[in-house]
């Protein structure tokens, strides 16, 4: 994959805004119309397009194959892998209607959504509906009920050869596409299988074919696993980082099982803490699973390192040795506030990450997808605020 | 003067979240509702009293009321000058700070309505003498706060003020030859509200957003012209604080605290000199947003005027996300590194109470700025 030999390369985490054409098309397959997949060819050319013209290195089809029906939508990148696996009943209850569970020293459990830590502690500011912590719909959710299998075959052919029309037509070399990784993929209602294990390395099983099209196809993997992180909140009471790291090792094995044979060069990682616009008083710490991120088999690690609560964790850097073969794309602008990042910030949070890992380490991206967590015309200001602010650690850095 | 002489001391810019049946009466006693004089009064003088404990109990140094009694930071004043009749009116305000960004975000501010900063339905006229007639509310805010006081040792207590730039951006002139002669007359009727506020022995706090975000109201204006724009208005204001101590002042500027893009505002090199042109001792600067987290750099060359404090936002309101205790030392560490670590007092870049998404996460922020304090004043002082 590119590496920043000569400038800092940009890109972003993937899910870009949907324009109103696409939405309404998906909107109308959700009620029963056949999909109009011409809609999302030439969505797909135009925001390839777009990309380019900000100054994206590295672009992504905006995942506008993960169907999005509205315009606030924080879950697509995860939801899309409910139409891609068989063995589901798609018609279970909603992740906060699920009972909670409690965790025990030594044996962790994932609570359901509507028990998880961050909205426990801010129990009043989650359930005001002014507040502004949104997330989008919350649709019934699978459970498992046969054996997990991938039939997402076609999809994902469709999404390849959409993203590669666009690549060639606005002639970028080096595009990504993401998918979900197992941990994040698994975290539904089981009815089917022994063990939580048995359902996650199914899931990773199954998973694999996709990962395999996409990097067969020629583009760079990217896997979307804030599960790693985010877990940590959803894990009530909390839990010791021991035991958590222990938990989230399994996750990591899945993974790696999953992308088994795959070269790991052509492979991205993306870990976050959640985007919803919470608190996230209860994020653990960058430094209590920057271990558990790096023992994942790919080149590159993306994470969020532009909101407040993820910030400071640049200097994590100084302490953990990154891999002299590996990058990592922190995330420079981000999803958490509409006040768009200045340039000259841009330009500073990248040489933070520079001094620490070396120039040819860094390339800059955003905390999280924009699209769906952010109105459209600020999630391209800032897109474009990347850029200006990557030109400028480049002109510090290379002169 | 309040100087973090041994460790790094915390405040903040203004509102603070109120409870719902006091904001209920503030708004109706506004919108010219019944509201029983005697209830209210005795709800806003316990709510102020809580609010002090409340401060405290976060770890606030430099206190104040939350300005509880007002409907905003800028708005009370109508109540407190007489000389305009008041017409109906719809759409934003004489001055709209979304102005400029709605330029560039038409569509964001279409799809987003609530963020465009709308006014009151009524547009203040002035067609008569500006006169101050706050006397009787301010002095309820004063006896307010000094009561809610009694037994709490804080470092500091302050009480915020309007100034006459902010106050123009919701009142039309018809009564004043000039522009000039009607921002000092708004001067002359509130220099008896800060001269009262100084005078009951609290530090003055001007809020002067019109500062920064005039430029925002103004699109087409060209850098040149809005520095002469400003700078009548801060001789303006310097007019409205005649006589009264720099160190009895402290000057609050942001940028508008609307949660649009901001994406043009003004940068904060370009006006540093006049809001150093201001007679105040202490100046608090919006710092920790993404627009001008930046700009700690401006002190790289840019000196404090002798002997005054700098107050930089180090928590905000434009995110909920609860700012890390690290992040809040680092921030504070890198300005006491350019201009002395007894010169730097953490603060936030505007008043949390409307601006963020519930009250809890306001006093969450807080807890985060004083341990972020107490870990900078560790760094700085090499113990807690």
């Amino acid at each position: 994959m590119r590496a920043s030999i000569d400038h800092i390369l940009t890109s972003h985490v993937g899910s870009l805004p949907r324009p109103d054409a696409l939405i309404a098309a998906n909107h109308a397959h959700d009620a029963g119309a056949p999909f109009d997949e011409a809609a999302l060819r030439e969505a797909v050319a135009e925001v390839v397009r777009h990309q380019r013209d900000l100054g994206i290195d590295i672009p992504g089809d905006g995942e506008f194959g993960k169907p999005m029906s509205q315009r606030v939508n924080y879950g697509s990148w995860w939801r899309y892998s409910w139409q891609r696996l068989g063995g589901l009943n798609l018609d279970g209850p909603g992740l906060y209607d699920m009972a909670a569970r409690r965790s025990q020293p030594g044996q962790v459990v994932l609570t359901s959504f509507g028990d998880r830590r961050d909205r426990r502690q801010f129990a009043e500011a989650y359930a005001d509906p002014e507040s502004g912590i949104t997330t989008g719909p919350r649709p019934p959710a699978p459970i498992c009920i046969a054996p997990i299998t991938y039939i997402g075959h076609d999809a994902i052919q469709s999404d390849i050869a959409n993203f590669k029309a666009a690549m060639a037509a606005s002639g970028v070399e080096e595009g990504f596409m993401s998918a979900v990784a197992p941990g994040s993929a698994s975290r539904i209602a089981n009815e089917y299988y022994k063990t939580e294990e048995e359902l996650l390395f199914a899931c990773a099983d199954a998973m694999h074919e996709e990962y395999k099209a996409i990097v067969d196809a020629g583009l760079v993997l990217q896997l979307d696993d804030p599960a790693i992180a985010e877990n940590w909140d959803m894990v009530n009471p909390e839990p010791t980082v021991e035991d958590y790291k222990k938990f989230s090792m399994l996750r990591v094995e899945a993974l790696n099982h999953a992308i088994k044979g795959l070269p790991a060069d052509r492979i991205r990682f993306h870990l976050c803490w959640g985007s919803w616009h919470g608190p996230h008083m209860t994020d653990i710490p960058m430094a209590d699973i920057v271990d558990v991120m790096l023992a994942i088999n790919v080149q590159a690690y993306s994470f969020e390192a532009g909101n407040v609560r993820h910030e400071h964790e640049w200097k994590v850097w100084q302490h953990v040795k990154l891999p002299d073969d590996k990058l990592i794309l922190p995330g420079i602008v981000s999803h958490a506030t509409n006040v768009v990042e200045h340039p000259d910030l841009v330009a500073e949070r990248i040489l933070r990450f520079t001094n620490v890992v070396g120039r040819e380490r860094v390339i800059a991206s955003t905390d999280c997808g924009l699209g769906g967590r952010i109105h459209p015309q600020i999630a391209w200001a800032k897109l474009q605020a990347l850029a200006q602010g990557a030109a400028l650690a480049s002109k510090q850095l290379w002169g | 003067m309040l100087y973090s002489t041994d460790r790094i001391l915390t405040t903040h810019a203004g509102s603070l979240p109120r409870p719902p049946e006091l904001r209920d009466m503030v708004l109706a006693k506004a919108s010219g509702a019944a509201v029983d004089p005697a209830v209210f009064d005795a709800r806003l003088r316990a709510a102020v009293a809580q609010t002090v404990r409340a401060q405290v109990d976060s770890g606030i140094d430099c206190v104040n009321d939350g300005e509880l009694s007002k409907t905003n930071f800028t708005d009370y004043v109508r109540w407190r000058i007489e000389g305009y009749e008041t017409r109906p009116w719809s759409g934003p305000r004489r001055l709209s700070i979304t102005a400029r960004d709605e330029t560039k975000f038409a569509g964001y501010f279409e799809a987003n309505p609530r963020m465009r900063a709308l006014g009151p339905p009524s547009m203040p006229v002035c067609v008569a003498p500006l006169r101050y007639v706050g006397q009787a509310d301010l002095a309820k805010d004063l006896d307010n706060f000094k009561a809610a006081l009694t037994g709490f040792n804080v470092a500091g207590a302050f009480l915020p003020a309007n100034t006459p730039g902010t106050i123009e951006h919701w009142m039309l002139n018809e009564h004043y030859p000039s522009d000039e002669a009607f921002v000092f007359a708004i001067a002359d009727a509130m220099h008896e509200e800060y001269q009262a506020i100084v005078d009951a022995g609290f530090l003055l706090q001007i809020d002067d957003p019109d500062l920064p975000d005039g430029w925002n109201c103004l699109p087409g204006i060209t850098l040149p012209e809005y520095r002469a724009y400003a700078t009548m208005r801060v001789d303006a204001l310097n007019h409205a604080l005649r006589g009264i101590p720099p160190e009895k002042v402290r000057l609050h500027v942001c940028w508008g605290s609307h949660h649009g893009p901001h994406h043009d505002d003004i940068p904060l090199r370009d006006i540093i000199d006049l809001i150093f042109r201001v007679n105040a001792g202490s100046f608090s600067i919006e710092a920790s947003n993404p627009c001008h987290e930046h700009e700690w750099r401006v002190f790289e060359d840019v000196k404090l005027p002798e002997g005054a404090t700098l107050i930089p936002g180090v928590i905000g309101h434009c995110t909920d996300f609860i700012e890390h205790p690290d992040l809040v030392a680092e921030r504070l560490v890198r300005y006491a590194n350019l201009v002395g670590r007894e010169n730097v007092l953490a603060g936030t870049d505007c008043g949390l109470g409307t601006r963020v998404g519930h009250p809890s996460i306001v006093w969450a922020k807080f807890n985060a700025m004083a341990e972020g304090a107490r870990r900078a004043t560790k760094l700085l002082w090499g113990r807690a």
